[in-house]
């Protein structure tokens, strides 16, 4: 028998992940509205994130030319700036997610023999990936982005695996699609 | 035209570039102003009369576009403390007082419309907020400087 306050820590668990996962598709709508200011014409990819951006984000190399410079402001500064381009990368990182799960999905309704087995562990990747983005936007409001690299590092190379495996779905189903489209 | 035949004259509008304009220039921040200022502001086409004249105009407005992108990604890739050094090389550089640029800098961003079209944004915001720490590290040297005698 399961006793009172077990079920009260899943209860828990369940609603916190819920809500760091709904955290986490806000960000992905948050990243349309930014993306605006930065001349993007539409909000239907975004243009390749170079892979050591995230560690210029998220890592203390600049951090310590700051600190050299020994002044509060300075270092208030810093602080202020690569939080705010650490959560403009958390959004754009989220809305990138589900762009590829949204593709992925309009693919998969016109496919005919979709794996069982592929689809859970998209869908399990999909919405571990948005409650990292949630728990990431959180932390790095809450600490800053330097003491959430391991996570950030951590999201960035499963957003890249999730891209690769709705690419390679994409690629293996579009061979049995085209001949339909030509023969119409 | 087949495809080598459209490259030919942008790799060479390109080398011609680089090597007559862009050489001169005292680092990869004054040739980012520099490429952004040979662009449109309202339809984002790139002009350079002495390079079209040479060139084909779309050839030559090709290669200020690609010279343009690679200067940002070479300049997006730089360490804070890198990224510093071109700015004082750049304000000593200007015929301008430095006082007085890093005082427009700081009001009006102009900087901002040197951002190529359609790079990635955490990118683009990583680049701007850098400028904006250097401008202010610069601000903060300037006060540390003992006065002139």
């Amino acid at each position: 028998m399961i006793s009172a306050p077990v079920t009260l820590l899943v209860g828990l668990l369940v609603i916190g992940s819920g809500l760091l996962v709904a955290q986490g598709l806000a960000s992905a709508r948050k990243g349309k509205v930014q993306f605006e200011a930065l001349l993007l014409e539409d909000d239907s990819a975004f243009p390749a994130c170079p892979s050591d951006l995230v560690n210029r984000i998220f890592f203390a190399d600049d951090s310590k030319f700051i600190q050299a410079a020994n002044s509060p402001h300075l270092a208030e500064l810093f602080r202020r700036e690569r939080r705010q381009v650490a959560l403009v990368w958390v959004q754009q990182t989220s809305a990138s997610i589900h762009r590829v799960m949204h593709d992925h999905k309009r693919i998969a309704r016109v496919s005919k023999d979709l794996d069982f087995e592929t689809e859970v562990k998209l869908l399990w990747l999909y919405s571990e990936l948005m409650l990292l983005c949630g728990a990431l936007s959180l932390a790095v409001q809450a600490v800053g982005p330097l003491g959430v690299r391991r996570l950030a590092v951590y999201a960035h190379a499963h957003s890249q695996r999730l891209a690769q495996v709705q690419q390679s779905f994409q690629a293996a189903t579009r061979p049995r699609e085209l001949p339909r489209v030509g023969a119409a | 035209m087949n495809v080598a035949g459209r490259l030919v004259p942008v790799q060479a509008a390109y080398d011609d570039l680089l090597q007559r304009s862009l050489a001169k220039l005292p680092g990869d921040l004054a040739r980012l102003i520099y490429l952004a200022s040979t662009r449109d502001y309202n339809t984002g086409n790139y002009h350079h009369d002495g390079l079209a004249a040479r060139f084909r105009p779309d050839a030559a407005s090709k290669a200020l576009e690609i010279a343009h992108r690679d200067t940002f990604f070479r300049l997006s890739a730089y360490s804070l403390e890198q990224l510093f050094e071109e700015l004082e090389a750049y304000l000593n550089s200007s015929h301008e007082v430095p006082e007085d640029v890093l005082r427009t800098w700081q009001k009006l961003e102009p900087y901002r419309v040197a951002i190529p079209v359609d790079v990635n944004p955490a990118m683009a915001r990583l680049f701007l907020s850098n400028i904006r720490l250097a401008l202010a590290i610069w601000r903060h040297r300037q006060k540390q400087a003992p006065e002139p005698q």
